[in-house]
């Protein structure tokens, strides 16, 4: 029943190779310069290296930023390579995220490098490499390709995390992420080969396909959800495969941890959102049924768990576990809404998640992170801007108005009512309830008049970073309706369930 | 545009004021509350009685997807309560002395915590309420842990008042998206919503959350234990419209969203008496807690729990004469409540406790003060001719209609208001003196502060058509079931 020896076409023209680059333009113009960075790496004089490298990578992020919203307002997005890559609107949005998280964690961690004497050159191409597997990532239509993504983010990231060298902690974070990740990774490559086997093919429309027009339900297709799904939980640090978060978290330099809690997170649910909505959609009950108990788990031990940590790093570690349960509740409500209220959601919790943890990089002194919640006490005092940002970054996250995560929360519930996941989204009200207290907990030493007297760090990149994000998590909440628009517009209609 | 401007003053002015000197900030404060209380009042002025509708109304879609939109205005109800706010925020920033510390700050989350509070009096559209809910939600924890007198546990009051308060509203949030999700419309208009109630069902299950939300804020028995400790620890200038408008908001919830939305929440059991049953032990318990206090902060803040009691009572008689008389009830707590606390305060500041028992005497050194006080706690026991006598009478007569056992439990709080109301005034100002310490009566400038809430006690009890005769549309808009 599965054609065995299957004839290729080997023809490729060069207008069909342009059309395939322009598709997927963004990750192009990353690479190249990911290329150029490497040869600066090498080429210039060592003290000039960070600087320069740190420019190449600027410059590559904004183009790739430019390039992505250009063929989002002109392009006509479709596949390419043979439909294993595309360059739809959905790939297109998340590559605006991953472009715009770069600026971000390159305007933080400029200053963060020069401060802890690391070697700044690599730390630029291997962040750039990151954020190319995660744009892969995005517009991936094809099992092999997304591993492909999958695996370029989390390669770069192992090193990244272990990026200081001479704190053990680091090189236990590093450790502990490369044998769980390859433990997640496997995880996933044996749920493809398993769907592979099940479908015989790995193109998702393939896969779609092949599942619509079979009747009973393969075992071997089943087995593969759930191994793809635990796989999935442990990139997105869901519960119960969340162990790894807060130590790896903790153990890794502030801007990485930064980049890792947004973007990786983001990675994961174009992967869960491509291959589960693109590819699946006709088993989503069971998947749903999968991803709602992850999602409940993910909520109360996130959110109890963070309760009693003194470390903010870790506070927000597991503060991130429960707010990719409240980001599943979008998945599993399935639909328009649904899947735009997850767009719009990671879009927004880049800004609110990052400044958060940009504030906690500006903190720290040369030799080492300084992430205790005592770390932050009078730091109005200290710098009243930066108070005034942390102060927005937790009220957003714990989801009041005006500030975006409350429209964030409002759309995912919104959905899940109306799917009939009416319990879920009790359970995440009621939890919210228990994160305010320690988003709370944060403020508290922030506005304390118990002032430290260590020097912070004035970095014009860095508080320009901070200022932005909480600016769009203030300014987005209260005119939500643009960037809703633009998730609607990202969720491809294929999506929307058999 | 008018109504936007009612919001949109304070909190602009609020977030200018805390970066200004404590003098000038004060000054600018004390004009923008002015300002907006003369809009509020000629808003208030304008205002149609013979039109049953919502008036000054102000639509611009927000988010156009979910149908959320920008709604504002103001009916007979909402007015009062919009200007009530104005005005005691007047009060707040006056009384704020510019000695305090970070005082600039303090009013400046003064201001935004009245933009809050009138935004939720003025929305007419669900989310767009709830937005203001919680939004008035921030200033005011900023409010209770920083300038908090509760030195032992900083933050602690804060707190719990804020995680009390949000377990109940994040709840409400459920209750939103069910309501636009279970009555099929599509809209968040409440109008519009009340129109077309859901299956009873679903209705009882909304009614909960909702209720849940308003008992909360209210608040009402059993779910005020956070009230002691926030009145405990918020300093006086704070209370006066902490106590005196965000306990409103619970009951102005009830009266507008939770009644209105949901007129048959039967399925196991009837909501409808159980509120109300509610309301009556919360009429008795607060009085019998305010019986026991020697605090004089915290027998009037459990006076305040009795009295929102008559509150619901009145708004749970589902007739127009409870319903008008919860609306009068709520301004005239509103100017009383403010009162007392300054009065406590004061009597605190000059002699240095606010133990009741450790004082007695103090009329003879303080005649004014002790003249000032004795008219506050007569309206505050409900003496005719002062203010809250016409508010508990009618909310009393109105709940007499529905089942008269309700108006006899409740008057048991009228009964018990006179016993700790005047053992709070003769324990301290009658009596032999217990040292001859002299002490400073009231001064020129508190007199004045006060003396506006005094007239209005005088001329809301005298005259409360003033403000009923713009409730006439309360029986119409499909309010009073």
């Amino acid at each position: 029943m599965i054609p065995l020896a299957v004839t290729v076409d080997i023809t490729y023209t060069w207008s069909q190779a342009l059309a395939d680059l322009s598709q997927i333009a963004p990750i192009v113009a990353l690479t190249v310069f990911l290329l150029f960075a490497i040869v600066v790496d090498l080429a210039l004089p060592k003290s000039r290296r960070g600087d320069a490298v740190a420019m190449v990578a600027a410059v590559g992020y904004v183009l790739s930023l430019a390039t992505s919203a250009y063929r989002w307002t002109y392009g006509n997005g479709g596949p390419a390579y043979r439909g294993y890559a595309t360059g739809d609107k959905f790939a297109l949005f998340f590559e605006i995220l991953f472009a715009a998280l770069g600026i971000l964690t390159l305007a933080v961690s400029h200053s963060y490098l020069k401060r802890r004497r690391f070697v700044a050159g690599e730390f630029h191409v291997l962040i750039l490499a990151a954020i190319i597997g995660m744009m892969v990532l995005a517009s991936a239509t094809s099992l092999v390709t997304a591993f492909l993504g999958l695996e370029l983010l989390s390669i770069s990231l192992y090193i990244v995390c272990g990026y200081a060298r001479g704190d053990t902690r680091s090189q236990e974070s590093a450790a502990k992420y490369l044998l769980v990740g390859g433990f997640a990774s496997a995880f996933v490559l044996y749920g493809m080969a398993l769907i592979y086997g099940g479908t015989g093919t790995t193109l998702l429309p393939g896969i779609a396909q092949a599942l619509h027009a079979s009747t009973s339900n393969n075992p071997l297709i089943l087995l593969g959800i759930v191994l793809m799904g635990v796989g999935f939980a442990f990139k997105i640090s869901a519960a119960p495969f969340h162990m790894w978060t807060p130590d790896v978290y903790q153990g890794a330099p502030i801007p990485v941890t930064a980049f890792m809690s947004v973007g990786t997170k983001a990675a994961g649910f174009a992967m869960i959102i491509r291959i589960f909505a693109g590819g699946l959609p006709h088993l989503a009950p069971e998947w749903q049924v999968l991803l709602a108990f992850v999602a409940a788990t993910s909520m109360i031990v996130g959110n109890l768990m963070a309760i009693v940590q003194s470390s903010l790093k870790r506070l927000l570690a597991y503060s991130g576990v429960a707010q990719a349960g409240y980001v599943l509740i979008g998945v599993i409500a399935g639909g328009q809404n649904g899947l735009a209220a997850v767009l719009f959601y990671l879009f927004v919790y880049m800004f609110m998640n990052f400044g958060a943890f940009a504030v906690v990089t500006m903190l720290a002194g040369p030799e080492g992170d300084r992430d205790r919640l005592s770390d932050l006490d009078g730091l109005y005092r200290r710098s009243p801007l930066l108070a005034i940002l942390m102060t927005v970054f937790m009220l957003s996250l714990a989801g009041f108005p005006p500030f975006v995560g409350f429209f964030g929360k409002l759309f995912l519930f919104t959905a899940g009512v109306s799917a009939g996941y009416t319990w879920l989204v009790v359970l995440a009200v009621l939890m919210s309830v228990v994160s305010v207290y320690y988003y709370v907990r944060v403020l508290i030493p922030v506005w304390s008049s118990t002032a430290r007297t260590d020097k912070l760090e004035s970095s014009v990149s860095g508080t320009m970073a901070i200022v932005l994000s909480g600016v769009l998590s203030l300014a987005l909440g209260l005119y939500p309706t643009t960037v809703l628009i633009a998730s609607q517009l990202g969720v491809p209609t294929s999506f929307f369930g058999p | 545009m008018t109504l936007t401007i009612l919001w949109l003053l304070p909190l602009i002015a609020g977030a200018l004021v805390a970066f200004m000197p404590a003098r000038v900030s004060k000054l600018m404060s004390a004009i923008t509350a002015i300002v907006t209380l003369g809009i509020a009042a000629g808003v208030a002025l304008v205002f149609d009685p013979s039109a049953h509708q919502y008036q000054f109304t102000e639509i611009v879609p927000w988010v156009p997807q979910l149908s959320i939109f920008y709604h504002l205005g103001v009916d007979g109800i909402s007015i009062w309560l919009v200007v009530l706010n104005a005005f005691l925020t007047v009060i707040a920033v006056l009384a704020t002395p510019v000695t305090m510390k970070n005082a600039n700050r303090f009013l400046g989350l003064i201001l935004a915590m009245s933009a809050g509070l009138a935004g939720v009096f003025l929305a007419v559209d669900l989310v767009l309420f709830y937005v203001f809910w919680e939004a008035m939600l921030i200033p005011a924890y900023f409010l209770l842990w920083l300038f908090g007198e509760d030195e032992d546990q900083p933050g602690r009051a804060a707190t719990k008042f804020v995680l009390y308060t949000l377990a109940g509203s994040l709840l409400m949030l459920v209750g939103v998206i069910g309501e636009y999700v279970a009555t099929g419309a599509k809209t968040f208009d409440l109008a519009t919503l009340a129109t077309i109630p859901p299956t009873a069902s679903i209705q009882f299950g909304l009614f909960f959350v909702f209720a849940l939300a308003f008992a909360i804020k209210t608040p009402l028995f059993p779910f005020h234990s956070w009230l002691p400790d926030a009145y405990r620890a918020a300093p006086t200038p704070m209370l006066i419209t902490f106590a005196g408008v965000m306990g409103k908001a619970g009951a102005y919830g009830f009266l507008r969203i939770a009644i209105p939305l949901f007129p048959h929440p039967v399925l196991w059991w009837d909501w409808r008496w159980v509120i109300p049953v509610l309301a009556v032990a919360a009429i008795i318990w607060g009085a019998l807690m305010a019986l026991a206090q020697r605090d004089m902060k915290m027998l009037v803040a459990y006076s305040s729990v009795s009295h929102m009691g008559f509150i619901v009572l009145g708004i749970f008689a589902f007739n127009v004469q409870g319903q008008q008389g919860a609306v009068l009830q709520m301004v005239n707590h509103g100017i009383i409540v403010p009162a007392l606390f300054l009065l406590v305060a004061w009597i605190a500041d000059r002699t240095g406790t606010r133990d009741r028992s450790a004082l007695a005497g103090l009329a003879p050194r303080m005649p004014v003060m002790a003249g000032v006080s004795v008219i506050v706690v007569l309206a505050a026991l409900g003496l005719p001719g002062l203010n809250s006598f016409v508010g508990e009478f009618m909310t009393l007569l109105g709940a007499w209609q529905r089942a008269p056992v309700l108006a006899i439990l409740g008057a048991i709080g009228l009964v018990l208001a006179p016993v700790y109301m005047l053992r709070f005034f003769q324990g301290t100002f009658q009596g032999e003196p217990i040292d001859n310490r002299p002490m400073h009566d009231i001064y020129t400038g508190q007199l004045v502060l006060l003396s506006p809430l005094v007239l209005l006690m005088f001329v809301l009890g005298i005259y409360p058509y003033l403000l009923t005769q713009l409730m006439s549309a309360l029986g119409q808009t499909g309010l009073a079931r």
